[in-house]
């Protein structure tokens, strides 16, 4: 049997994302599990949780990197926020409010790639490529290198877990989100 | 039933979160002997809010390092009840300790609590490094929602002087440009009690604190507030 492989000329966003939760293994980890298909929010988003109930949120773009990098950026500021409610309502990620990664995936690496993976440890940036093999579509991820690793920077600002002053009754102690121009002040020392 | 304590919150005489002239010649000393009478005066409060409730230690230290200045003090971890708002925890701590002379050192990591209690001279201990900053800065953010309290800063972890400097420029700036609130610098320190070696930089700050006049004046002036006693 002949292999016949060719990029495939245009992929629909939806069959991309079909193609990125078939490969979730690869990009959460063996053991990863679907939690969402779809967030309310601008982008084409998927949030899965690995196998130490991290919450993994995806951004994709199959053809704009920037558009899936601000989305992806700006789900993640909103999810991390979110975080404590998301860790009573989906039960993979065991209440253990774990910090949120960030994957973005797009045709190329985002511009300035290397300033925002040095600035943010909790990122990953992919190139995807989509293929048809045959009749049959696949997806070649290929992770984009950390330029630098700074230990001491953040991944995504995440909220403190809620906390009780009394037994059962919770204190709202949400923390508000940053500006874009707050984000772009605090992104580096 | 039975009444609530009420508690009117006033600015300390010091210039909200700028340091006094250097030249001041109030010691903590002279403060803590003049100090204010049972019953009649202000309760002096400083309310640290802290990262994480392992930094508890920085208070009950700073407390010990004030005292060697002849200032008396007490550091209590605020923590209301069911049914108490921030306020009445506050009220209720003076209560037990009810030398208006004394300083309390008042601990929380909740912003909710430090939000509510109406003390408006919060300490915060921050982290060295950029998640800590950023952690801070959203607690600012968040306390400036109802109201302007005077904050000081403690950098935790440091490695130098110039590195705690560093980091506290850049939330300081970060608070002065997109908030309009000014921090006041208050030092550093190690992140663990155990890496902590001689008590030159807890001196530093409770110098920094008695200095600046750094707190905040609680008094019990309103009708069904229990009267301070003498201790």
């Amino acid at each position: 049997m002949k292999l016949h492989i060719q990029k495939a000329e245009r992929c629909d966003r939806e069959v991309l994302r079909t193609l990125l939760i078939d490969a979730a293994d690869q990009l959460a980890g063996e053991g990863s599990c679907l939690l969402e298909l779809r967030l309310p929010w601008d982008g084409n988003l998927i949030l899965l949780a690995d196998t130490r109930a991290r919450p993994i949120l995806i951004s994709f773009d199959p053809d704009n990197s920037q558009a899936a990098l601000i989305n992806g950026l700006q789900a993640a500021d909103r999810l991390a926020i979110a975080l404590p409610w998301a860790n009573k309502v989906y039960a993979p990620l065991q209440n253990r409010q774990e910090t949120l990664k960030l994957i973005v995936i797009s045709d190329d690496a985002p511009p300035g790639s290397d300033a925002v993976l040095a600035g943010n440890p909790g990122l990953t940036l992919f190139t995807c490529k989509v293929l048809r093999v045959n009749d049959d579509l696949g997806v070649l991820l290929k992770r984009i290198d950390r330029p630098i690793v700074r230990s001491d920077l953040a991944a995504v600002p995440t909220p403190e877990p809620a906390e009780s002053t009394q037994a059962g009754v919770p204190v709202d102690e949400t923390l508000p989100s940053l500006s874009p121009e707050e984000r772009l002040y605090f992104r580096q020392l | 039933m039975t009444s609530q304590p009420s508690l009117a919150l006033r600015p300390a005489t010091a210039s909200p979160g700028y340091p006094a002239s250097e030249h001041d010649e109030h010691s903590g000393t002279q403060r803590a002997e003049s100090g204010l009478k049972p019953g009649t005066a202000d309760h002096r409060v400083i309310l640290f809010l802290l990262d994480n409730p392992g930094q508890a230690w920085i208070s009950e230290a700073l407390s010990r390092a004030v005292a060697q200045r002849g200032q008396q003090s007490l550091a209590v971890r605020l923590t209301p009840g069911r049914g108490e708002t921030a306020d009445e925890a506050v009220a209720a701590t003076l209560a037990h300790s009810p030398n208006p002379g004394t300083l309390r050192l008042l601990t929380t990591t909740s912003p909710a609590v430090a939000q509510t209690s109406r003390c408006n001279h919060i300490v915060l201990a921050v982290p060295a490094n950029l998640s800590g900053i950023v952690t801070a800065y959203r607690r600012i953010k968040r306390l400036a929602d109802t109201a302007t309290p005077n904050l000081g800063v403690i950098v935790m972890g440091s490695r130098d002087q110039h590195s705690a400097w560093r980091y506290f420029r850049k939330l300081a700036v970060g608070t002065l440009r997109y908030l309009d609130i000014p921090l006041l610098n208050l030092g550093f320190l190690p992140a663990r009690a155990a890496d902590h070696q001689g008590d030159t930089g807890l001196a530093r700050v409770g110098e920094r604190l008695l200095h600046c006049k750094f707190h905040s004046q609680y008094r019990p002036d309103r009708p069904g507030t229990p009267e301070p006693a003498t201790e």
